[in-house]
């Protein structure tokens, strides 16, 4: 659209979105190189998860539910199987709340180092990117080697958890302790100290406590606007009711919040130290008992089918709050209705303010900086509405656009 | 209304104080109030507390704005169901969310919306990070939100026919000819 003089263009990026229940289009009205608004439109490939699990018991659902997200697949089946045992009132013996919390903790290692890496790619930091990979690795071997699988651990059930940790476990999980502690380290100062990170991050997608607040951001994205917020401190589930854990905020580290790329950056970065440290704590104090409320799988199913009740779930996960709410009803097999809540669905509300005032060549990373896929950008269409003409850029030509200017800021 | 000062409060109340502060104000138009304890760790202590409570449609939104004199209400998600003559629908809150360990209090206001007058009021002036869930809500249950500014579909797809609602059990919901199945 035109005005005045000005030319207004209308950049679609997405809409096809791989690493979310809600694949994610922003449509981004540019002046030039300055995005002036933003609207944002998911559900490209809404797959009608909640519609499908009508038809499906609790214990079938913990499968379609781990298949909401690769990253964070055991996130939401904790929080989904939390849900069914408020709807059905049980408990979850000690060493499964440690396990549980275990899993969560790795995930959120796994998560958090691969956004990071990813991050520093979409600026053209690509020795970064690399370190940030092989670090990654030596997560998602502990996790193979605990649940047999990379993603989509098949290890949370109602009412417990369905592995144990061997001793072949608990000597890899403390190699790994070992080489975080050693290895991040390189990579919080390559990112954290580098001039040029610094000025791709900082002041960039700034998103306002008060803006947080009132949009009602979540996990790392609120953090890194100065919130202290984190349902692991504020309503402690699992094994972090013997914990205490403190929500990350940049303000303690820095002095100082800007709410911008960079912060969301700083708040992950720290918050892998934090999982190393709660790894450590759940390994010390690993309770001995059962894994399991009931062993019996229809013994369960039946208490579950007379079971009457509303339930509702909110973990922390990597990327912030996930709720998951069911309805059980009495005689019933199935589920009534499951409604899931990813924290992406309330984070992308914040995107149009992040985006306002920005360059085009920063929209790649103030999406990824909530930590969606970046694959969302499959491609994009630039619309000049006045003279009808349209041309289609690819992720690659965006992707480039991102990293020259990199060279810019370098002076390269 | 404008928004509360976005601003989360430091120093929580006991959730019976929250519950008495209702009781007072709404009297008969709150029912079914239930505070749950969730336990966890080795010793099995009460970690966090939910609240879950009924509302009537006409007393939701001052219900919304006495529960936001206490604090910012923090938006989590509506849920909902098609329960005959009424959709039923779930918002759930959180108080406290800022105010030291253990005290985040959550809060479901479950609503029952007439199928004959299908119209809840929009929260979005109060809380805009409810923009979407109210958004999802209209397309999926067909409850339409009073001074939602951009009701444009959002997870359904363009050319969706707008009279299937796919979350309803009535003859607004899918029929069999509209689900396509997998395997």
């Amino acid at each position: 659209m035109a005005e005045g003089a000005k030319k207004t263009y209308q950049v679609p990026i997405g809409p096809v979105h791989v690493g979310l229940k809600e694949p994610i289009t922003a449509w981004l009205d540019v002046d030039g190189e300055r995005i002036v608004k933003a609207t944002i439109r998911p559900g490209a490939i809404h797959r009608g998860i909640e519609f499908m699990a009508r038809d499906r018991n609790p214990i079938q659902i913990i499968y379609l539910a781990e298949r909401i997200c690769g990253i964070c697949s055991f996130t939401h089946i904790e929080a989904f199987v939390r849900a069914v045992e408020d709807a059905a009132k049980i408990e979850v013996p000690a060493r499964a709340q440690y396990i549980r919390t275990l899993v969560l903790e790795l995930e959120r290692i796994h998560s958090h180092i691969l956004w990071a890496g990813v991050a520093c790619y979409t600026f053209g930091y690509d020795s970064a990117f690399h370190l940030g990979m092989i670090l990654r690795e030596k997560v998602m071997d502990v996790l193979e080697a605990f649940t047999g699988n990379r993603v989509n651990y098949g290890t949370g059930t109602v009412g417990g958890v369905r592995r144990d940790i061997t001793p072949s476990v608990d000597n890899a999980l403390r190699e790994m302790i070992d080489f975080y502690k050693n290895e991040f380290g390189i990579f919080y100062d390559v990112v954290t100290e580098d001039p040029v990170a610094k000025a791709r991050m900082r002041n960039v997608g700034v998103l306002s406590k008060e803006d947080a607040v009132t949009h009602c951001a979540l996990g790392p994205t609120a953090r890194g606007s100065g919130l202290r917020v984190d349902l692991r401190w504020s309503s402690p589930y699992e094994a972090y009711c013997d914990m205490d854990i403190k929500p990350l905020v940049p303000q303690d580290h820095t002095g100082e919040v800007y709410g911008d790329v960079f912060d969301r950056f700083l708040v992950r970065v720290l918050e892998v130290y934090q999982s190393i440290e709660i790894i450590e704590t759940v390994m010390a104090g690993l309770p001995s008992g059962d894994l399991m409320w009931e062993p019996k799988l229809p013994k369960l199913l039946n208490y579950l089918k007379q079971a009457d009740g509303t339930g509702w779930g909110a973990i922390e996960g990597p990327r912030g709050d996930d709720s998951h709410i069911l309805r059980l009803t009495g005689g019933q097999d199935n589920i009534t209705w499951w409604k899931v809540r990813a924290p992406t669905y309330a984070n992308a509300v914040s995107w149009p303010i992040m985006f306002k005032d920005n360059e085009l060549a920063d929209a790649p990373l103030i999406i990824n900086s909530v930590d969606p896929c970046i694959s969302c950008m499959e491609r994009m269409v630039l619309t000049d509405r006045s003279s009808g003409s349209g041309q289609i850029v690819t992720k690659n030509d965006l992707l480039k656009l991102c990293r020259e200017k990199t060279g810019r800021v370098m002076g390269a | 209304m404008k928004p509360r000062c976005p601003e989360y409060v430091k120093v929580s109340m006991d959730p019976e104080q929250v519950i008495e502060c209702i009781r007072d104000k709404f009297g008969d138009s709150v029912r079914e109030i239930e505070l749950r304890d969730y336990k966890g760790g080795v010793a099995g202590n009460v970690a966090y507390r939910n609240l879950w409570l009924s509302v009537d449609r006409e007393r939701f939104t001052d219900l919304v704005d006495a529960l936001g004199e206490i604090d910012f209400l923090h938006f989590h998600i509506t849920s909902g169901d098609d329960i005959g003559s009424s959709v039923q629908l779930n918002y759930h809150f959180s108080l406290f969310r800022c105010a030291g360990r253990g005290n985040r209090l959550g809060i479901t206001l479950t609503v029952d919306v007439p199928k004959s007058d299908l119209v809840m009021p929009s929260l979005w002036e109060r809380i805009p990070g409810i923009e979407y869930s109210e958004r999802e809500i209209r397309e999926m249950l067909g409850v339409d939100f009073d001074g939602l500014p951009n009701k444009a579909l959002i997870f359904l797809p363009e050319d969706w026919n707008e009279d299937i609602k796919p979350w309803r059990r009535d003859e607004t919901g899918p029929k069999p000819e509209d689900i396509r199945e997998l395997s």
